[in-house]
């Protein structure tokens, strides 16, 4: 059976800018969706990406305790919201066919608020490259800054494009994720390690938090 | 203690005395127990106070400054969680208070700085479920303050890591401008500085009040010490060119928005917020003077600082309860009938908080402004004016509170059938009795803080000579 050295010795040609356009792509996601399995998944995928580039500043051993820890976010995240979706199903079970044909067509129709989040996303991201050129981040590489930047620039985008809990929280783990890529090469502990990894957990915890007593609040209101 | 208190927190009283008689233990143990003797625990285990203690790996040190503002983290603590036993029982407040309140003197010893930064930020996570009601939509407020506080944590980290790089090359001053810069905005961020102000009002005006009294004073109150530390630590940073300029004009702005915008809202939350947000500025405004006198300012305005908030809190919430949790003009129209106490606790308390005389604001606003006429007269006025704009905002929540009843069908202000709603109960009247005396009190005899802040600003050395 390999080992995880030997899994990431075979995808290590990926830990460069692959990775760089891999999280660029779900970060992009997470700004653009309102989709939470679409959302949770991206978020999985750029927990990925991120461990991979920290394969190159930090143990291996360690890179794989933070990508541990940022996948089991993403469970915390993943099961709030489907039990959200569970209760709103459940509530929304009378639904007539129609709507549901009408949300499918929806779906596939892109509206001025993904537009705007797209060119807004577009913007950052352009921002991010020309920071990461002008102003490279000491102690890592040119292509680690990018992801750097991208990652604190959409997280950024993200917080300041939505008030849902869930956005918020997706957008402040993004941010992290990008201040951890850089900061991992400058302070090497493993408390500070430690810390962050606490730190993005209780995110993911007061995000799944604040969601469920949205909806608690918001079927309360719909009972009264 | 935080995690007994969760467990038992479906008996509200125990869990509140609880929370309240470990807060108060430990606020006057730190003040009373010696530093360097050794000192009897249960089990026959001795411990001195002033002793090194290692946690992983890291040196939690207690100095003799830290006794005074550990204490007043504590006993600030103790008085909210002794007010929100009658006015907010069924909170999480007290198991998550008591957890910030361990973070928050970690955050205090610890040695080096960037771990208090990271220790910061976890109190900022365990706050978002304090101020969290039960059965209520997600607060903005809780959200937005996790949020500011991540995004501080980068600039004190990278801002240690720059001055490690500075002393082992001198010669690069770039490192210093760098700091000096990140840091600013750090904590200008954590202390809700304009333009970063935003999570202020929404802290105080959604979620529970006492929770968000218990982030503007406990948990700021730690930042601004942790300031201090740093200011402390690092001395060039106060002498940084225009430091102080800077300090001065922004507490100013925030004077400026909070007086400008506190008489205009329509809902009491927020106002607590924008009296928040003037004292922190009159607070920048005192530290920018850099010296003793302005540190002593700085530090009795902190000590003041809760006794008015967290009056105005309580009775936020004692009429929030009996409205729905609105606290809008429309929604409040002749409670104070219904809630003379919880009435009596908000104005006593908006009346302190914007610096009335006799009040604990009095004594801090009044000095900082005779300290500043004779150099800055415009930015004193300013300061007595802000103090009016509370004041108008709660002369206006007092309007709506005393619309007297029309006639018995006007049932907005008829009182409840319901016994639970007419009474506020007497040990919830004792407690209002009891917060105002002390409130009142403190205004009347300031000496006794007044000398403690004195002694507080006797341990720092940062400023100018």
């Amino acid at each position: 059976m390999p080992t995880l050295v030997d899994l990431l010795a075979r995808i290590s040609f990926l830990a460069a800018m692959p990775a760089v356009a891999g999280i660029l792509v779900t970060a992009s996601l997470l700004v653009i969706s309102r989709e939470w399995r679409l959302n949770v998944m991206s978020l999985t995928l750029q927990y990925f990406f991120v461990v991979l580039l920290l394969t190159r500043l930090i143990r291996l051993e360690v890179a794989a305790v933070k990508g541990l820890i940022g996948w089991m976010v993403c469970m915390v995240l993943y099961l709030t919201e489907r039990r959200v979706d569970m209760l709103r199903g459940q509530e929304a079970s009378a639904n007539s066919e129609n709507e549901v044909a009408s949300r499918r067509h929806r779906r596939w129709v892109m509206s001025a608020r993904t537009s705007f989040c797209l060119l807004a996303g577009l913007m950052v991201s352009v921002a991010a490259y020309t920071a990461a050129l002008r102003l490279p981040l000491p102690e890592v590489p040119r292509d680690i800054s990018l992801a750097c930047f991208l990652l604190a620039g959409l997280g950024l985008l993200l917080i300041g494009l939505s008030e849902s809990p869930m956005q918020v929280g997706m957008g402040l783990l993004t941010f992290l994720s990008g201040f951890d890529l850089f900061y991992v090469a400058l302070e090497p502990s493993l408390a500070v390690a430690g810390l962050l990894g606490a730190v993005s957990f209780l995110i993911a915890l007061a995000a799944a938090y604040l969601r469920v007593a949205e909806v608690a609040a918001g079927s309360e209101e719909r009972t009264l | 203690m935080a995690g007994i208190v969760y467990i038992v927190l479906r008996w509200s009283s125990l869990a509140a005395l609880l929370s309240f008689g470990t807060a108060l233990a430990l606020g006057v143990g730190v003040v009373t127990l010696p530093l360097d003797q050794p000192v009897q625990f249960g089990g026959g285990r001795q411990i001195a106070l002033g002793e090194t203690v290692v946690f992983f790996g890291r040196e939690l040190v207690l100095e003799q400054a830290d006794r005074m503002t550990m204490a007043f983290l504590f006993l600030t603590a103790a008085g909210i969680f002794l007010l929100a036993w009658r006015f907010t029982p069924h909170s999480l407040l007290f198991p998550m208070g008591l957890g910030m309140l361990s973070l928050l003197s970690g955050a205090l010893l610890i040695q080096p700085l960037i771990y208090a930064a990271l220790l910061i930020e976890i109190a900022a996570a365990f706050s978002v479920f304090a101020l969290q009601g039960e059965g209520h939509a997600p607060t903005r407020g809780g959200l937005r303050y996790l949020t500011f506080t991540t995004m501080a944590l980068p600039g004190l980290l990278v801002t240690h890591w720059l001055l490690d790089r500075y002393a082992l090359t001198p010669d690069e001053t770039g490192l210093l401008g760098a700091s000096a810069v990140l840091l600013t905005i750090s904590f200008a961020l954590l202390l809700g500085a304009v333009p970063f102000h935003t999570w202020v009002p929404a802290v105080a005006g959604e979620g529970v009040p006492l929770s968000g009294v218990f982030v503007l004073t406990v948990s700021n109150g730690a930042t601004w010490f942790l300031l201090l530390e740093f200011l402390e630590t690092y001395p060039w940073l106060s002498v940084y060119p225009r430091f102080e300029d800077l300090l001065f004009a922004v507490g100013l702005v925030m004077v400026i928005l909070g007086g400008a915008l506190a008489p205009a809202q329509r809902r009491l939350g927020p106002l607590v917020g924008y009296a928040a947000l003037i004292d922190s500025g009159a607070t920048l405004i005192a530290l920018g003077m850099n010296s003793r006198v302005g540190v002593t300012l700085t530090f009795l305005a902190l000590l003041m600082r809760p006794f008015g908030l967290s009056l105005m809190a309580a009775g936020l919430s004692g009429l929030r309860s009996r409205s729905d949790g609105d606290d809008g003009w429309d929604a409040l129209r002749g409670l104070g009938w219904k809630a003379p106490w919880s009435t009596a606790a908000l104005v006593i308390g908006g009346l302190a908080a914007s610096g009335l005389p006799i009040s604990p604001g009095f004594a801090s606003r009044w000095a900082l402004c005779r300290a500043l006429a004779p150099s800055s007269p415009g930015a004193a006025l300013l300061l007595l004016l802000a103090g009016i704009g509370v004041m108008v905002g709660v002369w206006r929540g007092l309007f709506a509170l005393l619309v007297r009843p029309r006639s018995p069908e006007d049932r907005s202000v008829v009182p409840s059938r319901n016994p639970g709603d007419a009474s506020e109960g007497w040990l919830t009247r004792v407690l209002v009795v009891l917060a105002v005396l002390g409130c009142l009190g403190i205004g009347v005899f300031p000496q006794t803080l007044a000398t403690l802040a004195a002694r507080l600003a006797e341990s720092y050395t940062f400023f100018l000579p």
